[in-house]
């Protein structure tokens, strides 16, 4: 397993989106599909994780529904809304313009300069 | 936005199920993160630990997903209110002192606010008020609003407006079995509801009669307050009639309550097709030699501009006064210059201009009110706050932020003002009715509804919140700017920057002091000022007259019957027991001056300055019943009632403006209409105020009483023996037996006669002195509590004191002082203001003179005393001091 990265500020939101809009998850899957889709590398901080879920709720990004899971209990579903699809699209456009920069700007060789 | 305010919402309501939801989620989470675990090896119990550990703070987690939906603050809120309340009711005495005073500051400028607002502010009932114009002319401030009919006909072709309409303002006769009864009404243009816009409840206004009687002239529309009034708000209105001067009047429609006709303060309760006045009148339709209280109004076509509209109207006006017909206006020319619009949305100003000036005086004499009670509070909240700084410092040790305990101080400011502004709401309330009920007479009833509308609630809210702000800013600013090591030290009230003295409680005291010196002593200047005015000399003796309005029911009496019918009704008045005198007349001193006359004066020019006299037509023994002084000659006789040599009585004035220092008796006058009929000249008389108590005695012309055109109202003065309100009783019954034709309104005394035209005086007056006692009863209360607070944060220095050998009385004195010191420093600064103020009053005033010392002395001296007293337990608790006590306490 490749050696656990550290979440960058402000990037929970973005991959909480990513995560949610690929299926409905609840909280704990979540967790478990941003390890995934990161290829085990993103470990998201538990205590962080459902303060960020009720903050994307409250701002209506995503949406919450009460289902029953695999094992027949009951949980609460995350799903992406409208909005959330847009934020989500917008805050990826960004980051990758931001990586795109700071990536030009490590490759800048001295006889660039 | 809008949506966090839905989702908190939401939450709100379904608070527990939120929590019981919350739970669940965070419980499946850690049995599915166990459950995984225990897939990887863990026994149960092991993973269960695990779980919760790599989790962290489960309460935690909460209480940040709380704060997440924006529930923490609304937590927080709940918790400072509910420890507010709980303050609270450990100290009542401290929370109703600082509640009474806010409510009284709050209420009393509430209450003034909603008097101007209804007074000065508000617009007429009626579709877009703006649009509405009075047509008037002439120059000057104040242009005249009187026109006549072939003018209103003119303006009507002006195609800027959507419509012109007319009234005229009436006193009608309105018979209701065997009584009658005089009721305000108008009568008005054929078009006046179409273009006026009125609210019309039940039936229909009127929107195209015709100005000229004819069969279907007969209409009446009334007003709701007439309905609820006569008919006692019958279904069937609409099918009753009344009975005016003797026709009979069908009733067509009711106009709402909210709407009462142009005049503010006098509604109009029946309103009559002017064709009805025109069919007594018929030459009113052409009357050019005139401008007779016709009032024209007119509402402005859409998308026409004001300045539009009066090029168009002032090109008519020109074009009128150059018709022969109104050459007699010419000389005129400041009142015939020019046409003007007067913005008619909030009806005539007569009202706005007699109470503006007043009104605004006691809106400041309330805020300054407001402003004593506010520094109170403040105090109050200062003292207090200093005791609880040990606890503040424990908090913050603790780790609580600044800004949380902050806002839990101002969350205890919040609830004490709004507290406050609800017991001034509710005392507004009362407050307004019965200042508007000061203002009304018997003589001019003010009619006005005064409500708590929005308007004026949002004035007390907005006030509320300044106050709120204002006094509770400062203390919890201070409050929790706390020395954190000094006071865990121990040194709780005693040392520290605590021994210092306060300067802002001291400040706020000398501030308290300064108003209350201004608003005594402007309440002071008002009672004298009322006192001149009573007390001025005014050519008659005003004991015991008994005065009464007379008129005839039907306009159809014969002259000569009217005649004798007057002469035989003062001879019976004058023969009952515990009169002395009778007589008639068509104006009384202190109510109207007469008519305007010109005298033919050859010589002097043309203007009522030059040749105005104020006509006063009386019966016999006038002068005897009024007590004025016949300074030369003799009064009128019988003779002279009925003779064709018409005589006349002069006043001083009169007689000295036309014949100087000459004697006038035996010279002869004569009427500018009338001039080839001479006036002998029989008698001089003193002269008397008539109009007015402030202006001077106008000249004045009496002729006898058949020398005007009868029948017209007139007044009927009684003096007599002993105390006039004991025949004010009868003597509607008593003038009826007479004869049943007569109506008599309005019974009052002379002494009531002149207290109505005081009465805005003496409103003022009242409300003044009522503020300033409030002022004063705050001030006292609030130099109270800041020396016992004082006393009490100092015990250990006067223990001190008294122990190292200071006598009691001497610590009494110097404790004293402090706080004489503050009042002195503070009376000082509030005459300072008060001379400032004074130019602002002064036209209220009347017979004070400029910079009365009397009565700043006096007032300083009064508040010194009140300031001694209110000091005086407090000090004599610091003289008793146990010495041995004080030193050990903390």
């Amino acid at each position: 397993m490749a050696k656990a990265a550290e979440l960058l500020p402000g990037t929970l939101d973005m991959l909480i989106l990513k995560a949610v809009s690929l299926k409905p998850l609840h909280g704990y899957g979540v967790l478990l599909r941003i390890q995934q889709i990161s290829g085990n590398v993103l470990q998201v901080p538990q205590g962080s994780l459902y303060p960020a879920l009720y903050r994307l709720e409250h701002q209506g990004l995503i949406a919450a529904e009460w289902g029953e899971s695999d094992n027949k209990r009951k949980a609460k579903y995350y799903t992406l809304t409208a909005a959330g699809r847009r934020r989500l699209r917008e805050e990826a456009a960004e980051w990758n313009r931001l990586v795109a920069a700071i990536g030009a700007a490590l490759r800048a060789t001295p006889d660039e300069v | 936005m809008f949506r966090r305010f839905r989702s908190l919402a939401r939450v709100l309501i379904g608070r527990r199920r939120f929590e019981d939801r919350m739970s669940d989620e965070i419980r499946f989470h850690l049995d599915a993160y166990a459950a995984d675990l225990q897939h990887s090896g863990l026994t149960p119990e092991e993973a269960a630990r695990r779980a919760r550990a790599v989790f962290g703070s489960v309460d935690g987690v909460r209480e940040d997903c709380r704060q997440a939906r924006g529930l923490r603050w609304l937590d927080e809120l709940w918790q400072d209110l509910r420890y507010t309340w709980r303050l609270m009711r450990r100290t009542p005495a401290f929370t109703a002192a600082a509640v009474v005073s806010l409510g009284l500051g709050i209420g009393a400028t509430t209450a003034i606010f909603a008097v101007v607002e209804s007074v000065l502010l508000r617009s007429l009932a009626v579709d877009d008020p703006g649009k509405l114009y009075f047509l008037a002319h002439g120059d000057g401030d104040r242009p005249s609003t009187s026109s006549n009919y072939p003018l209103f006909e003119r303006y009507r072709t002006a195609d800027v407006f959507s419509g012109v309409t007319a009234f005229r303002g009436t006193a009608l006769k309105v018979s209701t079995g065997e009584l009658v009864e005089i009721v305000p009404g108008q009568f008005v243009s054929g078009n006046y509801h179409a273009v006026v816009r009125a609210p019309v409840i039940h039936g229909r206004g009127f929107v195209s009669e015709s100005d000229r009687p004819s069969e279907g002239s007969d209409i009446a529309v009334i007003s709701e307050r007439y309905w609820i009034r006569r008919f006692g708000r019958a279904r069937d209105v609409l099918d009753r009639t009344l009975t005016i001067e003797g026709r009979t009047v069908a009733i067509v429609g009711v106009t709402g309550a909210e709407f009462g006709g142009f005049t503010p303060g006098s509604p109009v309760d029946i309103t009559l097709p002017l064709a009805m006045y025109v069919r007594t009148t018929p030459r009113y339709l052409q009357a050019h030699d005139s401008f007779t209280s016709m009032l024209i109004i007119a509402r402005l076509r859409p998308g026409v501009s004001e300045a539009q509209a009066l090029a168009a109207v002032d090109a008519i006006f020109q074009q009128f006064m150059e018709e022969p017909e109104n050459r007699w206006a010419r000389g005129q020319t400041q009142l015939f210059s020019r046409a003007r619009l007067q913005p008619a949305g909030k009806g005539d100003d007569w009202l706005r201009t007699q109470y503006r000036a007043s009104l605004f005086m006691l809106l400041s004499m309330a805020v300054l009110v407001l402003v004593v009670a506010s520094a109170n509070v403040a105090n109050l909240l200062l003292s207090r706050s200093t005791a609880r700084a040990r606890e503040v410092a424990v908090r913050r040790c603790v780790g609580g932020d600044r800004w949380r305990i902050l806002r839990q101080f101002l969350t205890e400011s919040a609830v004490l003002a709004v507290l406050g502004g609800a017991c001034g709401v509710l005392l507004a309330i009362w407050g307004a009715s019965l200042i508007l009920a000061l203002f009304s007479t018997w003589r001019q009833p003010i009619v006005i509804d005064v409500s708590l509308n929005v308007r004026v609630l949002g004035f007390a809210a907005a006030v509320t919140l300044a106050t709120g702000l204002a006094f509770g800013m400062v203390p919890a600013l201070k409050g929790t700017r706390v020395d954190l090591t000094a006071m865990l030290k121990g040194d709780s009230a005693g040392s520290g920057i605590m021994a210092r003295r306060p300067l802002l409680s001291r400040a706020l005291v000398v501030g308290q002091v300064a108003l209350c010196v201004m608003v005594l002593v402007v309440a002071a200047l008002l009672a004298q000022s009322v006192r001149s005015l009573k007390a001025r000399p005014a050519g008659f003796d005003a004991a015991n007259v008994l005065l009464f309005d007379l008129n005839v029911s039907s306009s159809v009496v014969p002259r000569t019957k009217l005649e004798s019918l007057y002469v035989g009704l003062l001879d019976y008045l004058r023969r009952l027991p515990g009169v002395a005198s009778a007589a008639a007349s068509t104006s009384t001193p202190i109510h109207t001056s007469g008519d305007l006359r010109g005298l033919a004066l050859p010589g002097l020019p043309e203007t009522p300055e030059a040749r105005g006299m104020w006509a006063n037509y009386v019966t016999t023994r006038y002068f005897e019943t009024m007590g004025i002084r016949v300074l030369r000659g003799r009064a009128f006789t019988s003779q002279d009632m009925f003779s064709t040599h018409k005589v006349a009585v002069l006043n001083q004035r009169a007689a000295r403006h036309v014949f100087g220092d000459a004697d006038p008796i035996g010279r002869t006058i004569a009427w500018m209409g009338a001039p080839e009929q001479p006036i002998e000249v029989v008698g001089l008389v003193d002269d008397t105020l008539q109009d007015s108590l402030r202006a001077d005695a106008p000249r004045m012309v009496y002729s006898p009483l058949t020398d005007t055109q009868l029948p017209r109202p007139i007044q009927v003065a009684l003096r007599t023996t002993g105390d006039p309100i004991s025949l004010a009783g009868n003597v509607r019954t008593i003038v009826r037996s007479v004869h049943p034709e007569f109506i008599v309104e309005r019974v009052r005394t002379m002494d009531a006669q002149i207290d109505a035209f005081l009465v805005r005086e003496r409103a003022v007056t009242w409300l003044s002195v009522a503020f300033a006692f409030v002022a004063l009863i705050l001030a006292c209360v609030g130099v109270y509590g800041v020396m016992s607070y004082n006393v009490a944060r100092r015990v250990r220095e006067f223990g001190i004191r008294l122990a190292l050998g200071e006598r009691e009385h001497s610590l009494l004195r110097a404790v004293l002082g402090e706080a004489m010191s503050l009042a002195f420093v503070g009376i000082v600064l509030g005459v300072g203001g008060t001379l400032l103020v004074r130019r602002l009053i002064s036209n209220l005033l009347y017979g004070v003179p400029p910079h009365d010392l009397e009565t700043v002395t006096g007032v300083s001296v009064a508040l010194l005393a009140m300031m001694l007293i209110a000091a005086y337990l407090p000090a004599r608790r610091a003289a008793r001091v146990d010495p041995m006590r004080a030193i050990r306490a903390e």
